[in-house]
């Protein structure tokens, strides 16, 4: 009981950590809020016509439908940053002195990804509040935000599993840093931005499919129309999905990283 | 006409802080000054000032008799440049870098061609010429950045730290170059944290210490002020009075230290042999002797109060650094280079 | 050309020479500015392909629509990587070496700058091939030309906006607002549809944006036919921003020695 208390005091102290560490570093911070929130406004003022076309879903506005898109991508480029951190400090050979320390190994992984769960929940909150100021409806009221939130602070854990997992097996910088523009080919061969039935094949095949598409509709449900059992479960079981595959590769990474000193 | 003067130059950085505060000195043609102080004195500082990397708040400085900075351009066409982090680019080749330091200087092609096969041949690094600096070391970095500074033929060359973080052999060959490029008439400034560097290499030294000067001279005369050269000597045992009563009648004698008879010798070393002499005349045996004579280490105490003297690396150079002193270079402070 | 940079141009080459080093001789170092205007322009036309439906783009292909905001974007990326790679050379002391030179300040510059002019060609390469394969359509050798122009010219206003951040912050740290910087004057144009589809703040931004101006020029041979009409704002454009911009830069590279 005393290992676990210390471990959780381990990973608590790393967490806060790399949430300080993201603000005061302008390159981590950016892509989490000012990149989608740029992204958000120009595609909301850019293709909010959309709404007009026939196959369009019926929403009060762009911004409603474009919400869950811009918290998703920042939750993915939190999960980034957080690689990208770890790698550095791998580089740097901060985490060898983690290494060298009492405490569980996985407590190191774990500290980064609850930074990176509080970043995601910063980001979603700070989404909620931008759409609350430009009007948007939550349809689903306080308990549907409670639930985006929820699923954009989980999700930000799975993506960040998946970072860390690179991170851990390269141990470089801009290895991790070079996945960037894969965030966006999963992001457009998502419905993150677009309804699947209005893209371009084969992108909305891909689209239909892409376990991210769940996630992204999990948190898009409570804004513009209502929460599913099936809906929540597909958004539930896709991030576990997300996660177990982060976590089993950070597992194999790290124990790699540990057998090859 | 000096090839540097300065007069009450001054440089404060936001906040207030005073890196340098108001340095007068003046360097002669052809002469090698040694600017010697530790981390944070206000060396890089001064040198980015003659350099014109760095505007004076205060103070005026005149280099190859251009003004830094009303007549800044005619400054850097007369100097040559070798900073302290050899800030050199990895993707270049040592050609490539040369080649590019003499199109600034406004060399023709084949010039800077022809200048770029003598100079790199010069400082030994012809074999790597075509190989990225990248997969260079150190001591070839620093060489190729000493190399790069003498594409045009400065009248005034400024080396800041120039042997920071090199080993005892690389140190050795840029003391060597720089002591034949100061042969064929260059005048030579430089930083140091080094008391050998200083000691070795300079006509004339210049301590620094917290953004001013608090001595000049050439080494043997900032030593003189300080304290004459004086005998250690270590005596068998009962005869340490007799010795005494010998040393007494060849110099000042000083008070014993751990058993060894001190005397002070006017002369210096040409006095040791008859010191050896009477004593063996008289029957005493002598175990051990030793000359010491004081360093610069010792004027910097006597300036100061501090030791520049003692890092561990063999070559002198830490300090019992004053507060607020790292930060006294304000934008830049000085650090020792990647070796 | 103008004499002063005849007189210096040796000095402008070799400094041009030298910044394409970055990308000639590090393996895959010009990958990440290929790929995320690609991506983007592959990503949007999957996206928002059936946008067209709605009218008034001037082409039923949105990719034909959509390239000229990719080839910009590529501009926008080479022009603040190089303000980054300005940054990271003053933290390295590199600068310090060119700046003690004999050369001007205008010529350092220059040779900065006019280097990502070069380097955005690479990116415009490549979207065009992809473009081309997916069915943009062919703009005639002079919509080409434009589209070149303003390419290059974009990437040259762009590299002093990046520059002039980079002497100013001096650190590689100023990265994102460079960028975002970039992205916001590429994005907050026409560029997802044409301006009688923006809505609210963007419609009045995207006429007010002088990159609108730029897009529209390039844009043109991709939608049809070339005009004076949609050409000559593009190209004022540009070198009003360039002239700002240099200026900027230039009071910054001045400011250096304070």
């Amino acid at each position: 009981m005393a290992g676990l208390v210390a471990n959780a005091r381990v990973v608590a102290s790393l967490g806060a950590r790399s949430v300080r560490q993201t603000f005061r570093r302008p390159q981590l911070a950016a892509p989490i809020v000012v990149f989608p929130s740029l992204l958000l406004a120009v595609q909301t003022g850019g293709a909010g016509g959309a709404v007009n076309l026939p196959q369009f879903p019926e929403v009060n506005g762009f911004l409603d439908f474009m919400l869950a898109g811009a918290m998703i991508q920042s939750c993915l480029l939190a999960g980034n940053s957080g690689g990208i951190a770890l790698a550095v400090d791998l580089e740097m050979g901060f985490t060898d002195r983690l290494f060298a320390a009492p405490i569980s190994r996985y407590a190191i992984v774990l500290g980064r990804l609850a930074g990176t769960a509080a970043l995601g929940a910063i980001s979603a909150v700070y989404y909620v509040v931008i759409g609350l100021v430009f009007g948007v409806t939550y349809e689903e009221g306080v308990g549907g935000v409670v639930l985006m939130v929820l699923w954009v602070t989980l999700a930000a854990v799975a993506f960040g599993s998946i970072a860390a997992a690179i991170a851990l097996r390269a141990g470089r910088a801009s290895v991790v840093q070079g996945m960037f523009p894969m965030i966006f080919v999963i992001l457009f061969l998502s419905t993150a931005f677009f309804p699947a039935e209005l893209m371009q094949e084969p992108a909305a095949t891909v689209a239909e499919y892409n376990p991210l598409s769940f996630v992204v509709a999990g948190v898009r449900d409570p804004v513009v129309s209502v929460v599913t059992g099936e809906g929540a479960l597909k958004a539930f079981a896709s991030i576990v999905g997300f996660a177990a595959l982060g976590l089993g590769l950070s597992a194999l990474a790290m124990r790699r990283r540990l057998r090859l000193g | 006409m000096a090839a540097i003067e300065v007069r009450g130059l001054e440089r404060a950085f936001q906040g207030g802080v005073k890196a340098v505060r108001g340095v007068d000195l003046e360097v002669a043609e052809g002469e090698i000054y040694a600017f010697l102080g530790p981390n944070g004195a206000g060396k890089t500082t001064t040198v980015r000032m003659l350099t014109t990397l760095l505007r004076p708040t205060g103070g005026t400085a005149r280099v190859a008799g251009h003004d830094i900075v009303r007549e800044a351009p005619a400054v850097r066409r007369a100097i040559g440049v070798a900073l302290q982090e050899a800030a050199l680019d990895p993707l270049m080749t040592g050609r490539e870098l040369i080649h590019l330091q003499a199109t600034l200087h406004r060399l023709p092609r084949a010039e800077a061609r022809a200048k770029a096969d003598e100079l790199l041949a010069r400082v030994g690094l012809e074999h790597a010429a075509d190989r990225r600096v990248g997969t260079y070391s150190g001591g070839m970095r620093r060489r190729l950045d000493l190399a790069s500074a003498l594409v045009h033929e400065p009248r005034v060359l400024f080396l800041d730290e120039p042997t920071t973080g090199l080993d005892p052999v690389s140190r050795k060959a840029i003391w060597d170059e720089v002591r034949a490029l100061n042969r064929s008439g260059t005048t030579v400034f430089l930083t140091t944290q080094y008391l050998e560097e200083a000691d070795q290499l300079a006509d004339r030294v210049g301590i620094i210490a917290q953004g001013r000067i608090v001595a000049e001279g050439t080494p043997s005369e900032l030593k003189a002020q300080v304290g004459k050269p004086h005998l250690e000597i270590s005596i068998a045992d009962g005869e340490l009075e007799r010795a005494r009563e010998v040393v007494a009648r060849l110099g000042h004698e000083l008070p014993p230290k751990d058993g060894l008879v001190l005397v002070e010798l006017e002369g210096g070393a040409a006095q040791v042999a008859p010191v050896v002499r009477a004593l063996d005349e008289a029957g005493i045996a002598v175990e051990s002797l030793q000359l010491v004579e004081p360093t610069l280490d010792d004027v910097f105490v006597a300036k100061t109060g501090r030791h520049l003297e003692g890092n561990g690396d063999g070559s002198g150079a830490s300090v019992e650094a004053a507060p607020g002193d790292s930060s006294e270079d304000g934008a830049r402070p000085e650090q020792p280079a990647e070796a | 050309m103008n004499p002063a940079l005849a007189i210096h141009w040796p000095m402008v080459a070799v400094l041009v020479r030298r910044a394409m080093n970055e990308i000639l001789r590090v393996p895959g170092a010009a990958i990440p500015g290929v790929l995320a205007p690609t991506i983007f322009f592959l990503g949007l036309t999957a996206v928002f392909g059936e946008l067209t439906e709605l009218g008034g783009f001037g082409t039923e292909d949105y990719q034909s629509f959509i390239i000229g905001v990719s080839l910009l974007q590529g501009s926008g990326f080479t022009g603040a990587a190089t303000g980054v790679n300005l940054a990271r050379d003053i933290e390295a002391g590199w600068f310090d070496r060119l700046l003690a030179s004999p050369a001007p300040r205008p010529v350092i510059l220059a040779g900065t700058v006019l280097s990502a002019a070069l380097r955005a060609l690479i990116p415009a390469a490549v979207l065009l091939t992809v473009g081309f394969a997916i069915g943009v359509s062919w703009p005639g050798f002079d919509g080409l030309a434009l589209a070149i122009i303003g390419v290059m010219g974009l990437a040259t206003a762009a590299a002093c906006w990046g520059c002039a951040l980079a002497l100013r912050f001096r650190t590689q740290s100023a990265a994102p607002l460079m960028q975002a910087g970039m992205f916001v004057l590429v994005l907050c144009t026409t560029s997802y549809a044409p301006r009688e589809h923006l809505q609210g703040w963007l419609h009045t931004v995207a006429t007010i944006n002088p990159v609108t101006q730029v897009l529209e020029m390039v844009r043109q041979g991709f939608l049809g036919t070339v005009t004076w009409h949609e050409t000559w704002p593009g190209l004022v454009t540009i070198v009003a921003l360039v002239a700002v911009l240099a200026a900027f830069a230039l009071r910054g590279i001045r400011r250096m020695a304070d």
